[in-house]
C-alpha cells in the first residue's frame, strides 16, 4: 500500500512538474479590471474615498434607526457587502500586479540590498495575511463588522519605511 | 546523487557491470556540466548549483579511488557520503529558489522563505522522525533517504507553484534545473519506496541500477539546460506607477500596507 502512495506521488510530482513548467500565458493588467472600469491605485484619491463610503455603517443605520426601515438597511448592506468585496479584490489585484513589477536594474547591482529584499518580502506577506483576512470578515460578517482587528501589534517597521521613502527620493532627484 | 552509487561492493556479476556503466556516464556527464559552467560563464549566475556539481564530481572520483585502493573502507565511506550527499542536494533547491523570483524586487527572497520554511517543517516533523523510531539501522537510513526526498519535491512543487502564480518566465537554464531535478526526485522517491517494500533480496540489485539511472537522467538534462547561458526571459510590464525602480517598489508596498491598515483600524 504505502508503495502505491509514494509511486502515486512520484507520478503527481511528475505530471505537476511538467504541466507547471509550461510556458505561462502573459499577464495584462487590465484583464482584471476589465468590469470594473479602471485599474485602482493606492494614490487615487477616489479611489480610497469609495472605500470611505462602502465600509461607512452611518447610511445603513440612519435607514434602520431614524426612518424604520429595516429591510431597506439590510438590503443596502448586502450590495454593501458585495461593493466591499469587489474592492478588497481589486486592492489584491493592484498590489499583485505592484509585486510583478520587475527591476530592470543589472543584477549585480539589484542584489546589494539584502536585507531591503526580506523587509520587501515581509511587507508582502502582510498585506496578503490582512487582506485575505479582511476578505474572510467581509464575507462572513459583512462591511461594518467591529471585530476586524488592527494588526497594528504586527511591525511594519518605520524605520524601513524611512528609509524606503529617502532611497525612492534619492532615486527621484536622480532621475530629473 | 552521486555517480558511484551504482557500484556497492554487495553487487556482482552483470549488474554490478551495469551499474558501474551508468554511473561513470554520470561521472563524465558531471565533468561536462562543470567545463560548460566554466566554458560558458554560467558558474558565476549560478554559484551554489556549480558549488554542488563540484561537491558531486570531487566526491565521486574520491569514492573511486576508495571503491579501487581500499576496498575495505569502501562500504562505510559510501554510506558517509551518501548520507551527506541527501542533505547537501538541498543546495541545488536553494539555488532554482534564488533564481526564480530574481527580477521582481518585491518578492526575491519569496523562493527562499519557501524552501527554508518547507524544510525546516518537514524536516523537524517528518524526516526527523524516521530516523528516530526506525525499528533498525538500514530502515532508518531507507525511510530517511525516502523522506527527504518527498521533501523536496514537495518545495520544488511549491517553487513550480508559486512561480506559476507569479507569471515569472524562468529562460532555459532554471527550467532545465527544475526539470533535471524532479526527474531525480521522482525516480528516487518510486526507487526508494520500493526498496523499502520488497527488500534487499527482490530489489536490491534493480535499486543499484535505479538511482544511477534518475541521477544520469538528471546530469543529462543539467548538461543540455547549461549548456549555454541563456538570455534574461521576458519578465512582463513595467506598472505605470512605480517604474523599475526597487526603491520606489518598496515605498508602494509600503503604502497598500499603511491604507489597509487604516481602513481595517476604522
Amino acid at each position: 500500500m504505502i508503495m502505491l502512495i509514494y509511486a502515486a506521488i512520484a507520478i503527481a510530482f511528475f505530471i505537476l512538474v511538467i504541466g507547471l513548467l509550461q510556458k505561462p500565458e502573459p499577464h495584462n493588467p487590465d484583464d482584471a479590471f476589465g468590469e470594473k472600469g479602471c485599474a485602482p491605485r493606492i494614490g487615487n484619491g477616489r479611489w480610497l474615498d469609495l472605500s470611505e463610503r462602502i465600509f461607512d455603517p452611518s447610511d445603513s443605520r440612519w435607514l434602520q434607526e431614524e426612518l424604520a426601515f429595516p429591510k431597506l438597511a439590510k438590503e443596502l448592506m448586502v450590495g454593501r457587502k458585495r461593493l466591499a468585496v469587489q474592492w478588497l479584490e481589486a486592492l489584491q489585484a493592484s498590489f499583485d500586479d505592484l509585486v510583478r513589477t520587475p527591476d530592470f536594474a543589472p543584477i549585480e547591482t539589484s542584489e546589494t540590498n539584502a536585507t531591503g529584499g526580506w523587509q520587501m518580502l515581509w511587507l508582502t506577506v502582510r498585506f496578503k495575511l490582512l487582506v485575505s483576512y479582511a476578505l474572510l470578515v467581509v464575507r462572513l460578517f459583512g462591511p461594518y463588522h467591529r471585530l476586524i482587528p488592527s494588526f497594528s501589534w504586527v511591525p511594519l517597521s518605520p524605520a524601513s519605511e524611512r528609509s524606503f521613502r529617502r532611497a525612492a527620493l534619492a532615486v527621484g532627484r536622480t532621475s530629473h | 546523487m552521486h555517480g558511484v552509487r551504482g557500484a556497492c561492493p554487495s553487487l556482482v556479476g552483470f549488474m554490478q557491470n551495469v551499474g558501474m556503466a551508468i554511473s561513470l556516464c554520470a561521472f563524465v556527464l558531471a565533468g561536462v556540466v562543470l567545463f560548460r559552467g566554466i566554458a560558458g560563464k554560467c558558474f558565476k549566475l549560478f554559484p551554489l548549483f556549480y558549488s554542488y556539481i563540484i561537491y558531486a564530481f570531487c566526491g565521486s572520483t574520491i569514492m573511486y579511488l576508495v571503491y579501487w585502493l581500499e576496498p575495505q573502507a569502501y562500504r562505510t565511506a559510501f554510506w558517509l557520503y551518501y548520507l551527506v550527499s541527501i542533505l547537501v542536494e538541498f543546495t541545488v533547491l536553494v539555488e532554482i529558489s534564488d533564481q526564480i523570483f530574481r527580477r521582481f524586487p518585491a518578492i526575491r527572497n519569496l523562493g527562499r522563505a519557501i524552501t527554508v520554511v518547507i524544510s525546516a517543517v518537514f524536516g523537524l516533523f517528518y524526516v526527523l522522525p524516521a530516523l528516530l523510531w526506525s525499528p533498525g539501522m538500514a530502515t532508518a537510513l531507507l525511510g530517511f533517504a525516502l523522506r527527504a526526498s518527498v521533501t523536496k519535491a514537495v518545495v520544488l512543487a511549491a517553487l513550480l507553484v508559486a512561480t506559476r502564480h507569479y507569471g515569472s518566465e524562468l529562460g532555459r537554464n532554471v527550467a532545465g534545473l527544475m526539470l533535471g531535478f524532479s526527474i531525480y526526485l521522482g525516480i528516487n522517491t518510486a526507487n526508494l519506496a520500493a526498496a523499502r517494500l520488497f527488500g534487499r533480496v527482490l530489489y536490491g540489485d534493480i535499486y543499484w541500477i535505479m538511482t544511477p539511472v534518475g541521477y544520469t537522467l538528471c546530469l543529462l538534462v543539467w548538461t543540455i539546460a547549461l549548456w549555454e547561458r541563456s538570455s534574461v526571459p521576458n519578465v512582463g510590464e513595467m506598472s505605470p506607477v512605480v517604474g523599475g525602480s526597487s526603491d520606489a517598489v518598496a515605498l508602494e508596498l509600503t503604502r497598500f500596507n499603511s491604507e489597509l491598515s487604516k481602513l481595517l483600524h476604522k
